[in-house]
Protein backbone atom coordinates (compact mmCIF):
# COMPACT_ATOMS: atom_id res chain seq x y z
CA UNK A 1 0.00 0.00 0.00
CA UNK A 2 1.09 3.52 -0.74
CA UNK A 3 2.41 5.59 2.14
CA UNK A 4 0.02 8.27 3.40
CA UNK A 5 1.34 11.58 2.10
CA UNK A 6 0.81 14.76 4.04
CA UNK A 7 -0.07 17.90 2.14
CA UNK A 8 -0.85 21.51 2.99
CA UNK A 9 -3.26 23.45 0.82
CA UNK A 10 -3.25 27.27 0.93
CA UNK A 11 -5.96 29.21 -0.87
CA UNK A 12 -8.10 32.20 0.05
CA UNK A 13 -11.22 30.65 -1.41
CA UNK A 14 -13.15 28.61 1.14
CA UNK A 15 -14.85 26.73 -1.66
CA UNK A 16 -11.61 25.59 -3.27
CA UNK A 17 -10.17 24.56 0.09
CA UNK A 18 -13.22 22.41 0.85
CA UNK A 19 -13.24 20.78 -2.57
CA UNK A 20 -9.51 19.99 -2.42
CA UNK A 21 -9.73 18.76 1.15
CA UNK A 22 -12.60 16.39 0.37
CA UNK A 23 -10.93 15.06 -2.75
CA UNK A 24 -7.47 14.49 -1.27
CA UNK A 25 -8.77 13.05 1.98
CA UNK A 26 -10.67 10.48 -0.08
CA UNK A 27 -7.46 9.77 -2.00
CA UNK A 28 -5.88 8.83 1.33
CA UNK A 29 -3.78 11.97 1.84
CA UNK A 30 -3.46 13.61 5.19
CA UNK A 31 -4.67 17.16 4.48
CA UNK A 32 -4.14 20.47 6.29
CA UNK A 33 -5.56 23.74 4.97
CA UNK A 34 -4.97 27.47 5.44
CA UNK A 35 -6.87 30.39 3.95
CA UNK A 36 -3.88 32.73 3.65
CA UNK A 37 -0.10 32.67 3.53
CA UNK A 38 0.50 33.69 7.13
CA UNK A 39 -1.71 30.93 8.54
CA UNK A 40 -0.09 28.45 6.16
CA UNK A 41 3.36 29.48 7.34
CA UNK A 42 2.32 29.08 10.97
CA UNK A 43 1.13 25.53 10.34
CA UNK A 44 4.47 24.73 8.72
CA UNK A 45 6.37 26.15 11.66
CA UNK A 46 4.50 24.09 14.21
CA UNK A 47 4.93 20.81 12.33
CA UNK A 48 7.64 21.48 9.76
CA UNK A 49 9.12 18.05 9.09
CA UNK A 50 5.76 16.44 8.49
CA UNK A 51 4.72 17.81 5.14
CA UNK A 52 5.58 16.20 1.82
CA UNK A 53 4.05 18.85 -0.38
CA UNK A 54 2.30 22.22 -0.46
CA UNK A 55 -0.29 23.36 -2.96
CA UNK A 56 -0.59 27.12 -2.93
CA UNK A 57 -2.62 29.78 -4.69
CA UNK A 58 -0.56 32.75 -5.90
CA UNK A 59 -2.66 35.84 -5.27
CA UNK A 60 -3.67 35.95 -1.61
CA UNK A 61 -3.91 38.40 1.27
CA UNK A 62 -0.83 39.03 3.47
CA UNK A 63 1.82 36.54 2.26
CA UNK A 64 1.31 35.73 -1.43
CA UNK A 65 1.99 32.32 -2.97
CA UNK A 66 5.27 33.65 -4.32
CA UNK A 67 6.18 34.69 -0.76
CA UNK A 68 5.29 31.23 0.55
CA UNK A 69 7.39 29.53 -2.12
CA UNK A 70 10.42 31.74 -1.38
CA UNK A 71 10.16 31.29 2.38
CA UNK A 72 9.55 27.53 2.24
CA UNK A 73 12.37 26.89 -0.23
CA UNK A 74 14.73 28.68 2.14
CA UNK A 75 13.52 27.34 5.48
CA UNK A 76 12.13 23.92 4.58
CA UNK A 77 13.85 23.04 1.29
CA UNK A 78 12.76 19.40 1.45
CA UNK A 79 9.07 20.26 1.01
CA UNK A 80 7.76 20.21 -2.58
CA UNK A 81 5.52 23.03 -3.82
CA UNK A 82 2.92 23.26 -6.53
CA UNK A 83 1.80 26.80 -7.36
CA UNK A 84 -1.61 27.38 -8.86
CA UNK A 85 -2.25 30.58 -10.76
CA UNK A 86 -5.60 32.06 -11.66
CA UNK A 87 -6.60 32.33 -15.26
CA UNK A 88 -5.45 35.60 -16.73
CA UNK A 89 -3.06 36.44 -13.90
CA UNK A 90 0.54 36.96 -14.80
CA UNK A 91 2.66 36.05 -11.83
CA UNK A 92 3.58 32.57 -13.16
CA UNK A 93 7.04 33.85 -13.94
CA UNK A 94 7.46 34.94 -10.34
CA UNK A 95 6.36 31.52 -9.12
CA UNK A 96 8.94 29.83 -11.33
CA UNK A 97 11.63 32.31 -10.32
CA UNK A 98 10.88 31.53 -6.70
CA UNK A 99 11.52 27.89 -7.64
CA UNK A 100 8.12 26.28 -7.33
CA UNK A 101 8.45 22.63 -8.32
CA UNK A 102 5.44 22.92 -10.58
CA UNK A 103 3.24 25.79 -11.76
CA UNK A 104 -0.29 24.98 -12.93
CA UNK A 105 -2.95 27.24 -14.33
CA UNK A 106 -6.60 27.15 -13.28
CA UNK A 107 -8.93 25.41 -13.94
CA UNK A 108 -7.38 22.41 -12.23
CA UNK A 109 -8.27 18.82 -13.02
CA UNK A 110 -8.03 17.16 -9.61
CA UNK A 111 -7.31 13.67 -10.96
CA UNK A 112 -4.46 15.13 -12.97
CA UNK A 113 -3.24 17.09 -9.95
CA UNK A 114 -3.22 13.89 -7.90
CA UNK A 115 -1.07 12.20 -10.54
CA UNK A 116 1.38 15.11 -10.68
CA UNK A 117 1.70 15.11 -6.88
CA UNK A 118 2.59 11.43 -6.78
CA UNK A 119 5.03 11.87 -9.68
CA UNK A 120 6.74 14.76 -7.89
CA UNK A 121 7.03 12.97 -4.56
CA UNK A 122 8.24 9.74 -6.12
CA UNK A 123 10.78 11.37 -8.42
CA UNK A 124 12.15 13.16 -5.37
CA UNK A 125 12.46 10.01 -3.25
CA UNK A 126 14.03 7.99 -6.07
CA UNK B 1 14.52 58.41 12.24
CA UNK B 2 16.45 55.27 12.97
CA UNK B 3 14.31 54.11 15.86
CA UNK B 4 10.69 54.11 14.86
CA UNK B 5 7.97 53.92 17.49
CA UNK B 6 6.56 50.52 18.33
CA UNK B 7 3.27 49.29 16.92
CA UNK B 8 0.60 50.28 19.41
CA UNK B 9 -2.78 48.63 19.68
CA UNK B 10 -4.81 45.66 20.82
CA UNK B 11 -7.30 45.40 17.97
CA UNK B 12 -7.29 42.07 16.12
CA UNK B 13 -6.14 43.86 12.97
CA UNK B 14 -3.10 45.39 14.65
CA UNK B 15 -2.21 42.21 16.52
CA UNK B 16 -2.36 40.43 13.17
CA UNK B 17 -0.10 43.03 11.53
CA UNK B 18 2.50 42.56 14.30
CA UNK B 19 2.29 38.82 13.88
CA UNK B 20 2.79 39.17 10.14
CA UNK B 21 5.81 41.45 10.66
CA UNK B 22 7.42 38.89 12.96
CA UNK B 23 6.98 36.22 10.31
CA UNK B 24 8.31 38.15 7.34
CA UNK B 25 10.93 40.57 8.68
CA UNK B 26 13.76 38.14 8.02
CA UNK B 27 12.72 37.19 4.49
CA UNK B 28 13.91 40.23 2.51
CA UNK B 29 10.90 39.77 0.21
CA UNK B 30 9.35 42.82 -1.41
CA UNK B 31 6.54 44.28 0.65
CA UNK B 32 3.71 46.73 -0.02
CA UNK B 33 2.20 48.47 2.98
CA UNK B 34 -1.19 50.03 2.28
CA UNK B 35 -3.62 52.13 4.25
CA UNK B 36 -5.05 55.62 4.49
CA UNK B 37 -2.93 58.64 5.12
CA UNK B 38 -1.63 58.85 8.70
CA UNK B 39 -2.20 55.21 9.69
CA UNK B 40 1.51 54.65 10.28
CA UNK B 41 2.84 52.96 7.17
CA UNK B 42 6.35 54.22 7.84
CA UNK B 43 6.14 52.90 11.41
CA UNK B 44 5.46 49.47 9.96
CA UNK B 45 8.40 49.79 7.57
CA UNK B 46 10.66 50.83 10.46
CA UNK B 47 9.50 47.86 12.52
CA UNK B 48 10.20 45.46 9.67
CA UNK B 49 13.67 46.94 9.34
CA UNK B 50 14.38 46.82 13.10
CA UNK B 51 13.44 43.16 13.24
CA UNK B 52 15.37 42.19 10.13
CA UNK B 53 18.98 41.10 9.76
CA UNK B 54 19.46 44.42 7.90
CA UNK B 55 19.09 46.39 11.10
CA UNK B 56 22.03 48.75 11.46
CA UNK B 57 22.43 49.01 7.69
CA UNK B 58 20.97 52.05 5.88
CA UNK B 59 17.24 52.76 5.93
CA UNK B 60 16.65 55.12 3.03
CA UNK B 61 13.29 56.75 2.38
CA UNK B 62 12.10 58.27 -0.88
CA UNK B 63 8.71 59.91 -1.28
CA UNK B 64 7.68 59.20 -4.86
CA UNK B 65 4.94 61.86 -4.77
CA UNK B 66 7.19 64.66 -3.61
CA UNK B 67 9.43 64.94 -6.66
CA UNK B 68 8.81 65.55 -10.35
CA UNK B 69 9.63 62.66 -12.67
CA UNK B 70 13.13 63.70 -13.74
CA UNK B 71 14.26 64.50 -10.23
CA UNK B 72 12.80 61.31 -8.84
CA UNK B 73 14.75 59.33 -11.38
CA UNK B 74 18.07 60.93 -10.52
CA UNK B 75 17.21 60.70 -6.82
CA UNK B 76 16.68 56.94 -7.11
CA UNK B 77 19.48 56.00 -9.46
CA UNK B 78 21.95 58.88 -9.26
CA UNK B 79 23.90 60.27 -12.19
CA UNK B 80 27.38 60.48 -13.63
CA UNK B 81 29.25 63.71 -13.99
CA UNK B 82 28.14 65.35 -17.25
CA UNK B 83 25.03 63.18 -17.62
CA UNK B 84 23.06 66.34 -18.37
CA UNK B 85 23.56 70.10 -18.27
CA UNK B 86 24.26 71.06 -14.71
CA UNK B 87 25.41 67.64 -13.61
CA UNK B 88 28.79 68.91 -12.52
CA UNK B 89 29.30 66.35 -9.83
CA UNK B 90 28.55 62.66 -9.82
CA UNK B 91 25.58 61.95 -7.54
CA UNK B 92 24.86 58.67 -5.82
CA UNK B 93 21.29 57.48 -6.03
CA UNK B 94 19.16 56.13 -3.20
CA UNK B 95 19.45 52.60 -4.58
CA UNK B 96 23.18 52.83 -4.10
CA UNK B 97 22.89 54.46 -0.68
CA UNK B 98 20.44 51.80 0.50
CA UNK B 99 22.67 48.95 -0.60
CA UNK B 100 22.63 46.20 2.02
CA UNK B 101 19.76 47.89 3.81
CA UNK B 102 16.20 49.00 3.13
CA UNK B 103 14.82 51.29 0.46
CA UNK B 104 11.44 52.60 1.58
CA UNK B 105 9.45 53.94 -1.37
CA UNK B 106 6.60 55.96 0.03
CA UNK B 107 3.60 56.83 -2.17
CA UNK B 108 4.60 54.25 -4.77
CA UNK B 109 1.18 54.69 -6.41
CA UNK B 110 2.26 58.16 -7.50
CA UNK B 111 5.36 56.97 -9.32
CA UNK B 112 5.20 58.00 -13.00
CA UNK B 113 4.65 55.05 -15.33
CA UNK B 114 8.00 55.40 -17.10
CA UNK B 115 9.83 55.16 -13.81
CA UNK B 116 7.73 52.15 -12.92
CA UNK B 117 9.21 50.38 -15.95
CA UNK B 118 12.69 51.26 -14.82
CA UNK B 119 11.98 50.07 -11.28
CA UNK B 120 10.59 46.80 -12.65
CA UNK B 121 13.80 46.29 -14.58
CA UNK B 122 15.88 46.86 -11.46
CA UNK B 123 13.77 44.40 -9.47
CA UNK B 124 14.01 41.78 -12.19
CA UNK B 125 17.72 42.07 -12.80
CA UNK B 126 18.96 43.26 -9.40
CA UNK B 127 20.97 45.86 -11.29
CA UNK B 128 20.63 49.56 -11.94
CA UNK B 129 22.44 52.16 -14.02
CA UNK B 130 22.88 55.79 -12.90
CA UNK B 131 21.85 58.35 -15.52
CA UNK B 132 24.58 58.78 -18.08
CA UNK B 133 26.36 55.63 -16.99
CA UNK B 134 27.12 52.78 -19.33
CA UNK B 135 27.68 50.40 -16.48
CA UNK B 136 25.02 48.60 -14.47
CA UNK B 137 25.60 48.14 -10.77
CA UNK B 138 24.42 45.24 -8.62
CA UNK B 139 22.08 46.25 -5.85
CA UNK B 140 21.13 44.36 -2.74
CA UNK B 141 18.31 46.42 -1.28
CA UNK B 142 15.21 45.28 0.50
CA UNK B 143 12.35 47.13 -1.12
CA UNK B 144 9.46 48.17 1.08
CA UNK B 145 6.83 50.28 -0.64
CA UNK B 146 3.82 52.11 0.78
CA UNK B 147 0.70 53.57 -0.75
CA UNK B 148 -2.63 55.10 0.18
CA UNK B 149 -3.97 54.32 -3.28
CA UNK B 150 -5.81 51.18 -4.22
CA UNK B 151 -3.22 49.82 -6.64
CA UNK B 152 -5.70 47.37 -8.17
CA UNK B 153 -7.82 50.36 -9.23
CA UNK B 154 -4.74 52.12 -10.55
CA UNK B 155 -3.95 49.07 -12.69
CA UNK B 156 -7.43 49.19 -14.22
CA UNK B 157 -6.92 52.86 -15.02
CA UNK B 158 -3.54 51.91 -16.51
CA UNK B 159 -1.74 54.14 -14.09
CA UNK B 160 0.13 51.32 -12.42
CA UNK B 161 1.93 48.47 -14.14
CA UNK B 162 0.44 45.11 -13.37
CA UNK B 163 3.76 43.28 -13.63
CA UNK B 164 5.35 45.70 -11.18
CA UNK B 165 2.37 45.26 -8.88
CA UNK B 166 2.88 41.51 -8.69
CA UNK B 167 6.61 41.85 -8.21
CA UNK B 168 6.19 44.30 -5.34
CA UNK B 169 3.23 42.62 -3.69
CA UNK B 170 5.01 39.48 -2.56
CA UNK B 171 3.84 40.42 0.90
CA UNK B 172 0.93 42.76 1.56
CA UNK B 173 0.42 44.55 4.82
CA UNK B 174 -2.83 46.47 5.14
CA UNK B 175 -3.37 48.81 8.07
CA UNK B 176 -7.05 49.64 8.63
CA UNK B 177 -8.06 53.24 9.41
CA UNK B 178 -8.28 54.29 13.05
CA UNK B 179 -12.09 54.58 13.00
CA UNK B 180 -12.25 50.83 12.30
CA UNK B 181 -10.16 49.97 15.35
CA UNK B 182 -11.29 52.41 18.00
CA UNK B 183 -10.24 50.02 20.77
CA UNK B 184 -6.68 51.09 19.96
CA UNK B 185 -7.38 54.75 20.76
CA UNK B 186 -6.84 54.56 24.57
CA UNK B 187 -3.57 52.66 24.04
CA UNK B 188 -2.34 55.18 21.49
CA UNK B 189 -3.26 58.03 23.86
CA UNK B 190 -1.33 56.35 26.68
CA UNK B 191 1.75 55.82 24.60
CA UNK B 192 1.88 59.27 23.03
CA UNK B 193 0.91 61.04 26.27
CA UNK B 194 3.99 59.61 27.92
CA UNK B 195 6.16 60.39 24.93
CA UNK B 196 5.02 64.01 24.64
CA UNK B 197 5.11 64.55 28.39
CA UNK B 198 8.81 63.83 28.39
CA UNK B 199 9.32 65.96 25.28
CA UNK B 200 7.38 69.00 26.51
CA UNK B 201 8.97 69.83 29.88
CA UNK B 202 7.03 67.15 31.68
CA UNK B 203 3.69 68.81 31.14
CA UNK B 204 1.26 66.00 31.36
CA UNK B 205 -1.81 65.29 29.31
CA UNK B 206 -5.11 65.06 31.09
CA UNK B 207 -6.40 61.52 30.85
CA UNK B 208 -9.64 61.60 28.84
CA UNK B 209 -12.85 60.79 30.68
CA UNK B 210 -15.02 57.96 29.42
CA UNK B 211 -17.33 60.55 27.85
CA UNK B 212 -14.40 62.02 25.93
CA UNK B 213 -13.19 58.56 24.92
CA UNK B 214 -16.65 57.81 23.61
CA UNK B 215 -16.54 60.98 21.52
CA UNK B 216 -13.08 60.14 20.26
CA UNK B 217 -14.23 56.73 19.10
CA UNK B 218 -17.20 58.22 17.25
CA UNK B 219 -15.02 60.61 15.30
CA UNK B 220 -14.14 59.80 11.69
CA UNK B 221 -10.36 60.41 12.04
CA UNK B 222 -9.63 61.27 8.40
CA UNK B 223 -5.99 61.84 9.35
CA UNK B 224 -5.85 58.66 11.46
CA UNK B 225 -3.07 58.21 14.04
CA UNK B 226 -1.20 61.29 12.85
CA UNK B 227 -4.32 63.35 13.51
CA UNK B 228 -4.66 61.80 16.96
CA UNK B 229 -1.04 62.77 17.66
CA UNK B 230 -1.81 66.36 16.71
CA UNK B 231 -4.92 66.37 18.88
CA UNK B 232 -2.83 65.15 21.82
CA UNK B 233 -0.28 67.90 21.30
CA UNK B 234 -3.08 70.45 21.29
CA UNK B 235 -4.56 68.98 24.46
CA UNK B 236 -1.13 69.27 26.00
CA UNK B 237 -0.94 72.95 25.16
CA UNK B 238 -4.54 73.87 25.96
CA UNK B 239 -4.86 71.57 28.96
CA UNK B 240 -8.41 70.55 28.06
CA UNK B 241 -10.08 68.02 25.84
CA UNK B 242 -13.42 69.72 25.50
CA UNK B 243 -12.42 72.67 23.34
CA UNK B 244 -10.61 70.43 20.91
CA UNK B 245 -13.37 67.90 20.61
CA UNK B 246 -15.90 70.67 20.02
CA UNK B 247 -13.58 71.86 17.31
CA UNK B 248 -13.49 68.68 15.27
CA UNK B 249 -16.58 66.75 16.12
CA UNK B 250 -19.15 68.42 13.92
CA UNK B 251 -19.53 67.24 10.39
CA UNK B 252 -17.65 64.03 10.98
CA UNK B 253 -18.84 62.39 14.13
CA UNK B 254 -21.64 59.90 13.87
CA UNK B 255 -23.51 61.02 17.01
CA UNK B 256 -27.07 62.16 16.38
CA UNK B 257 -26.86 65.76 17.47
CA UNK B 258 -24.05 66.32 15.07
CA UNK B 259 -25.96 64.85 12.18
CA UNK B 260 -29.01 66.94 13.01
CA UNK B 261 -26.95 70.08 13.08
CA UNK B 262 -25.63 69.40 9.65
CA UNK B 263 -29.07 68.58 8.28
CA UNK B 264 -30.30 71.90 9.58
CA UNK B 265 -27.60 73.67 7.67
CA UNK B 266 -28.41 71.78 4.53
CA UNK B 267 -32.11 72.56 4.64
CA UNK B 268 -31.55 76.14 5.58
CA UNK B 269 -29.35 77.14 2.75
CA UNK B 270 -31.55 76.40 -0.25
CA UNK B 271 -34.69 77.73 1.45
CA UNK B 272 -33.29 81.19 1.70
CA UNK B 273 -32.78 83.62 -1.13
CA UNK B 274 -29.92 85.15 0.73
CA UNK B 275 -28.24 81.80 1.04
CA UNK B 276 -24.83 83.33 0.71
CA UNK B 277 -25.29 85.06 4.04
CA UNK B 278 -24.46 83.18 7.13
CA UNK B 279 -27.52 81.45 8.64
CA UNK B 280 -29.55 82.68 5.68
CA UNK B 281 -30.03 86.05 7.36
CA UNK B 282 -28.91 89.38 5.99
CA UNK B 283 -26.15 90.63 8.25
CA UNK B 284 -26.24 94.04 9.81
CA UNK B 285 -24.02 96.56 8.08
CA UNK B 286 -21.50 96.55 10.92
CA UNK B 287 -20.41 93.03 10.19
CA UNK B 288 -20.99 93.13 6.46
CA UNK B 289 -17.97 91.65 4.72
CA UNK B 290 -17.66 90.84 1.04
CA UNK B 291 -14.84 88.50 1.90
CA UNK B 292 -17.05 86.48 4.17
CA UNK B 293 -19.88 86.39 1.68
CA UNK B 294 -17.49 85.16 -0.95
CA UNK B 295 -16.22 82.45 1.35
CA UNK B 296 -19.73 81.32 2.25
CA UNK B 297 -20.78 81.16 -1.37
CA UNK B 298 -17.65 79.30 -2.31
CA UNK B 299 -18.04 76.84 0.57
CA UNK B 300 -21.59 76.12 -0.50
CA UNK B 301 -20.65 75.39 -4.10
CA UNK B 302 -17.64 73.34 -3.08
CA UNK B 303 -19.67 71.33 -0.61
CA UNK B 304 -22.23 70.51 -3.27
CA UNK B 305 -19.62 69.50 -5.83
CA UNK B 306 -17.60 67.40 -3.44
CA UNK B 307 -20.67 65.68 -2.00
CA UNK B 308 -21.83 64.87 -5.51
CA UNK B 309 -18.52 63.30 -6.54
CA UNK B 310 -18.21 61.40 -3.26
CA UNK B 311 -21.65 59.99 -3.79
CA UNK B 312 -20.79 59.01 -7.38
CA UNK B 313 -17.59 57.26 -6.29
CA UNK B 314 -19.23 55.51 -3.37
CA UNK B 315 -17.03 57.54 -0.98
CA UNK B 316 -13.87 56.32 -2.59
CA UNK B 317 -11.88 59.38 -1.55
CA UNK B 318 -8.83 58.49 -3.53
CA UNK B 319 -10.86 58.36 -6.74
CA UNK B 320 -12.88 61.42 -5.81
CA UNK B 321 -9.72 63.48 -5.29
CA UNK B 322 -8.54 62.49 -8.77
CA UNK B 323 -11.82 63.49 -10.36
CA UNK B 324 -11.86 66.78 -8.49
CA UNK B 325 -8.19 67.28 -9.36
CA UNK B 326 -7.22 68.12 -5.83
CA UNK B 327 -4.83 66.21 -3.62
CA UNK B 328 -6.10 63.46 -1.37
CA UNK B 329 -5.08 65.49 1.67
CA UNK B 330 -6.94 68.55 0.46
CA UNK B 331 -10.04 66.47 -0.09
CA UNK B 332 -9.91 65.05 3.44
CA UNK B 333 -9.47 68.56 4.76
CA UNK B 334 -12.42 69.86 2.74
CA UNK B 335 -14.63 66.99 3.84
CA UNK B 336 -13.86 67.85 7.43
CA UNK B 337 -13.99 71.62 6.98
CA UNK B 338 -17.26 71.64 5.04
CA UNK B 339 -18.84 69.05 7.28
CA UNK B 340 -19.64 66.55 4.57
CA UNK B 341 -20.99 63.37 6.11
CA UNK B 342 -20.48 59.85 4.86
CA UNK B 343 -23.72 58.00 4.10
CA UNK B 344 -25.30 56.19 7.03
CA UNK B 345 -25.58 52.50 6.29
Amino acid sequence: MQKKYKILIIDDSEEILNTYKKFFTKKNYSVATASNGLDGLKILQTEPSDFDLIITDIVMPNISGVGIISIVKKKFPEILIIAITGWGEHPEMLASEAAADLVLEKPIDLMELDKRIIDLIQSKTN
Amino acid sequence: MQNGPPIIGVSPAIVRVSDLINHVADTGLNIVISGETGVGKEVIAQNLYQKSPRKGKPFVKVNCAALPEGLLESELYGYERGAFTGAEQKKRGKFELANGGVLFLDEIGDMPILLQSKLLHVLQSGEFAPLGSEKEFKTDTWLIAATNHNLEDEIKKQKFREDLYYRLNIIKIYIPPLRERTEDIPHLINYYSQLYTSQFNNRSILQPSSRILQKLSEYYWPGNVRELQNVLKRVLVLGSWDDIIDGFDYGYGSSNDVRQKSEQVQTQIPSSNNSIFKNGQAPDLESFSLKEIKKNALDKVEKEAISYILEKTGWNRSRASKILKISYKTLLYKISELGILPPTT
